[in-house]
């Protein structure tokens, strides 16, 4: 049995912080990166699971991205998962989501897991699709947002709660191999010392290049990818004024004022 | 003088030679299950790990014995049962040193080589300093037994406080007979040696080198003396002699055979643990071998020889539990119920002669002679029980290290948790940016220099607390004010500094730990200065006495150090004098931890300030309740805090000001704690070093001027 986490490093950002030159991002001096918050979920699911039953069976994290992203698989390995891929070529950047889970697609194809977890969202780009994508790509079933697991080693199908809005649970059944996005909050994540996480260095984090996969760098990047971050900026505060006077003096700023902003 | 050959004790007088054998038989029998339950005790000591305590054996010894000559650490806060402990102490010292030297005489040098020097003044001195020797016993013993019966002290009843909830284990009446039982033998002991004693002066009255001697065995005199008035005939006390001979001696030797059994063994095991003592205890952590797979102590056997070794040496005092801030506040922790349980547990499991499966002896759990998650996260590490054991028992480095086994498995508080995570990622506890480190500069007049880019004398290792949390930068900003008003030269290490990883280590996260040390000594070492200083005594701590393990030796100064001198050296003058009354509350990992309790209290003279101590002041000062992590961890609701209780003690001061602090932790702690106990508008809380601000003119330019005067705060309040 194999479970197939797919995680991420998301940046979170520093004080003060500037954007890029090109204005497509934060300059990267100014960010902070750590594992995504819902990755520890779905990672400590996937730990469950292993360690409720003898049976063999193996936790592999997965994740896009540069070189500074083995801290935060040795952090997953530190937790107790049993191997790391990190898939990389410098042509990935840009990728959107959808070319992203492209490839986690490819990885799990070669990697054959009986499950594959994801976290509902990442912090920093939120666009909850890595996920569902890799579902599609695989063409299996999914479920997302998922708030509690009932699954017996070997079982060809998962009972699972999904957390609608306005607090409804949705119970639904679901044939594996599935692709689940797992929301915060379905367990208690544990702590990685950091005495585990240095010790989490001699376990294996295998590169995977995109030839590997089967991929070029024709098929990554922002050229193949169906959106494209145009430019990031912090927009203009609104303000607010404080309106004196006499109840009829008001209402002339008042109309004044509209007439101003209508452009009159 | 008769023929003072025949001034002596004839032993064995009038015994039957079977009766001899009989006796010299129970005599083997008593050493032998002696020697047996030594053996047993230290192949269970044997089964600890290794400890690094072997060195400077001579030097230890040495310690040891004047310790117990003096009988220094038994006297401290209890003067009448550490002086009846003197007297039992040196009475069984006196009588064991008696009963060997005519075991010399009579079983080794007279049947080897024919000598004898037992008789005559030897004899007399002897008997006499004997005599002396077993009042003594006998009055400590009565004196323990009315401490016992009638003091009803606290300490002594064995309540426990970490099973508030229940438990197997809640039971320690069995301790309380071991105690009675071990008096009332001793006693015995005493008492009918001395009417032995009596029984032969009138069995042999008639033989004048007996009977015209009896002065120099006065106890044994005077009852004598009675036993002849109320008629005893020297064939009568000879009778009972020959019954009271067998009593006392078979109890002596049953007492024997019983030490390594019972608590008798403290005689061994609290000297020994007094020899093995480490000055550093808890001051400097010991390391996790990279090698070993899990940290901390998990299993009984986790613990070292050392640490099993202490466990025994436990006399169930009570002066740790008397000592201990959560203890104080009614936390599930005694330090000595943590030392007996685990003293229980080992027994149980390591006096066997197999060792039990490693399941069975694992430490952390609700069970039986195992401790609680919630009793080890209740230490604030302030060592007051470690200072004041008075048999050198090191609580911290066990808790710290069973700490560090939870931590790797994540029994903690989950806002704990999170403060962990939060310093690894940004290297403060505050979880602030590392550029924000040093932002409180820039509302100061005057640069500070940047010690990574150039030399200087003084490197400020300025802390957490002391960088973000906002009240104390202002304290941060008046020292700052001072160095430069004294023209020192000085400089930080601004964002290359981080946490010093003091109360990381004692949170028992060593990973963490190792990462912030090696971090912070790097940064150090790329630094030219002469010596640190810093404002914070947790920084101080682990600099001085931690950083040494990983290879960063400094020179560090506490400010108090500093700034005493500048003062001394007529550097910082004094525009005034303040005419406070004042109390000073010694922080922890300044006091007790590095035994800085002078500067603090001269420079408060210096200044003016009338001092008024608190009951529990310097080596017993009574912790914030922020140490070992706990600042991290909320205190639970409804009960009454550490530094609350703190702040009653220092209410009942007539007339008191301002409470001194020299520490961020407890300037934050305090000042919390002086609005929530209720004493608000009575007295303050004040960091010494905005006292010494308060003194000062400076001369720096106009615009900085009206911000440093926070003080002002000060004037209207009192």
């Amino acid at each position: 049995m194999k479970i197939l986490v797919a995680v991420k490093q998301v940046a979170a950002l520093d004080e003060d912080f500037e954007i890029r030159a090109d204005k497509k991002d934060v300059e990267e001096d100014f960010l902070l990166y750590d594992l995504n918050e819902w990755d520890d979920f779905s990672l400590e699911e996937a730990m469950k699971i292993k360690e409720s039953t003898d049976t063999e069976v193996e936790v592999v994290v997965v994740s896009v991205g540069p070189d500074r992203v083995d801290e935060s698989l040795r952090k997953c390995l530190a937790k107790g998962a049993d191997r790391a891929i990190r898939v990389w070529d410098d042509a990935i950047e840009g990728s959107d989501s959808i070319v992203i889970s492209r490839i986690l697609a490819e990885v799990a194809k070669k990697e054959m897991p009986d499950m594959v977890f994801a976290g509902v969202q990442s912090s920093d780009q939120a666009f909850s699709a890595t996920g569902i994508s890799t579902a599609a790509y695989l063409n299996w079933p999914h479920a997302a947002v998922v708030a509690d697991l009932q699954y017996k080693l070997g079982s060809s199908s998962a009972m699972i709660r999904r957390e609608l809005e306005g607090g409804m649970l949705q119970e639904v059944e679901i044939n594996c191999p599935a692709v689940l996005t797992i929301q915060l909050g379905i367990n208690k994540p544990r702590y990685a010392s950091l005495r585990g996480i240095k010790q989490a260095a001699a376990k294996p984090i295998e590169e995977v290049a995109l030839s590997d996969i089967g991929l070029s760098a024709a098929d990554v990047g922002a050229g193949s990818s169906m959106s494209r971050v145009r430019r990031m900026y912090i927009p203009a505060k609104g303000r607010a004024q404080m309106i004196e006077g006499t109840i009829a003096e008001q209402a002339t700023k008042l109309i004044q004022i509209i007439n101003e902003f209508k452009g009159a | 003088m008769n023929n003072p050959k025949e001034v002596t004790r004839i032993l064995f007088e009038n015994f039957h030679p079977q009766a001899i054998h009989l006796f010299y038989a129970f005599g083997y029998a008593s050493i032998a299950v002696f020697i047996y339950g030594c053996y047993v005790q230290i192949r269970k000591y044997r089964r600890g790990k290794p400890d690094g305590s072997w060195g400077e054996l001579l030097h230890r010894f040495i310690d040891m014995v004047k310790t117990m000559a003096t009988h220094r650490t038994l006297v401290r806060r209890d003067k009448s049962a550490g002086r009846a402990h003197g007297l039992i102490f040196l009475g069984f010292v006196l009588l064991f040193i008696g009963t060997s030297t005519i075991t010399l005489e009579y079983d080794i040098i007279e049947p080897l080589i024919g000598v004898r020097f037992w008789y005559g003044n030897f004899y007399l001195w002897f008997s006499l300093v004997l005599d002396l020797a077993g009042l003594g016993l006998i009055g400590g013993l009565i004196y323990m037994m009315y401490r016992r019966k009638w003091l009803h002290l606290p300490k002594l009843d064995y309540k426990r406080v970490d099973r508030q909830l229940g438990g197997a284990d809640i039971d320690r009446s069995e301790y309380r007979r071991e105690d009675w039982a071990f008096l009332w033998s001793f006693i015995l002991i005493g008492v009918t040696g001395f009417i032995l004693e009596a029984t032969r002066l009138v069995w042999l009255s008639g033989r004048p080198s007996v009977w015209d001697y009896r002065i120099w065995s006065p106890v044994g005199a005077l009852i004598a003396h009675i036993m002849k008035f109320v008629g005893f005939t020297p064939e009568g006390a000879g009778t009972l002699r020959l019954g009271l001979w067998w009593f006392h001696g078979l109890l002596s030797l049953t007492f024997i055979a019983f030490i390594p059994y019972t608590k008798i063994k403290h005689i061994f095991t609290a000297a020994a643990s007094l020899m093995f003592k480490d000055p550093l205890a808890g001051r400097r952590l010991p390391r996790v071998p990279d090698e070993q797979k899990v940290a901390g102590y998990k299993t009984i056997t986790d613990l070292t020889w050392k640490n099993l070794l202490h466990l025994d040496a436990c006399t169930k005092c009570g002066r740790c539990q008397e000592a201990c801030p959560a203890n104080a506040v009614g936390a599930p922790l005694s330090p000595r119920d943590v030392i007996l349980s685990l003293r229980e547990f080992a027994n149980h499991t390591l006096n066997a002669k197999e060792l039990p499966k490693e399941a069975e002896l694992d430490i952390h759990g609700k069970d039986i002679g195992q401790v609680f998650m919630e009793t080890l996260w209740s230490c604030r590490t302030c060592l007051a029980c470690v200072e004041i054991c008075p048999v050198a028992i090191e609580h911290v480095p066990i808790i710290v290290q069973m700490r560090r086994n939870l931590v790797e498995a994540g029994e903690m508080d989950p806002l704990l948790e999170k403060t962990l995570q939060t310093i690894h990622k940004t290297g403060n506890s505050f979880g602030e940016s590392k550029r924000k480190r040093a932002s409180w500069v820039k509302e100061l007049p005057f640069r500070i220099k940047d010690a990574r880019l150039e030399p200087v004398d003084f490197l400020w290792f300025v802390g957490d607390y002391a960088s973000f949390d906002p009240r104390n930068q202002k304290v941060t900003q008046g020292f700052a004010r001072l160095m430069k008003k004294a023209g020192v030269d000085f400089g930080l290490l601004f964002e290359g500094e981080l946490n010093a990883g003091n109360d990381v280590r004692r949170v028992g996260e060593e990973g963490l730990y190792e990462y912030l040390a090696t971090a912070n000594i790097q940064s150090l070492d790329d630094c030219q200065f002469k010596s640190i200083v810093t404002t914070d005594p947790h920084s101080y701590n682990t600099i001085r006495n931690e950083y040494p393990d990983f290879g960063g030796t400094y020179e560090i100064q506490h400010y108090s150090t500093v700034v005493k001198k500048l003062i001394e050296d007529g550097r910082l003058p004094l525009a005034k004098k303040l005419n406070y009354k004042v109390t000073f509350h010694d922080p922890c990992h300044l006091g007790r931890f590095n035994k800085g309790y002078d500067a603090p209290r001269d420079i408060l003279k210096m200044l003016g300030c009338e001092l008024v101590e608190m009951g529990r002041t310097k080596d017993n000062s009574f912790c914030c309740g922020a140490g070992g992590g706990r600042i991290w961890i909320p205190d639970p609701v409804g009960i009454e805090k550490p530094s609350q209780n703190r702040m009653k003690e220092a209410a009942v001061i007539e007339g008191l000001q301002i409470f001194v602090v020299s520490c961020p932790k407890d300037l934050t702690m305090f000042e919390d704690a002086l609005k929530t106990s209720g004493y608000e508008g009575k007295f303050i809380v004040r960091e010494l070093i905005e006292l010494i601000d308060e003194c000062m003119e400076y001369d720096f330019p106009e615009k900085e001027i009206a911000e440093e005067k926070m003080v002002v705060e000060t004037h209207s309040v009192i």
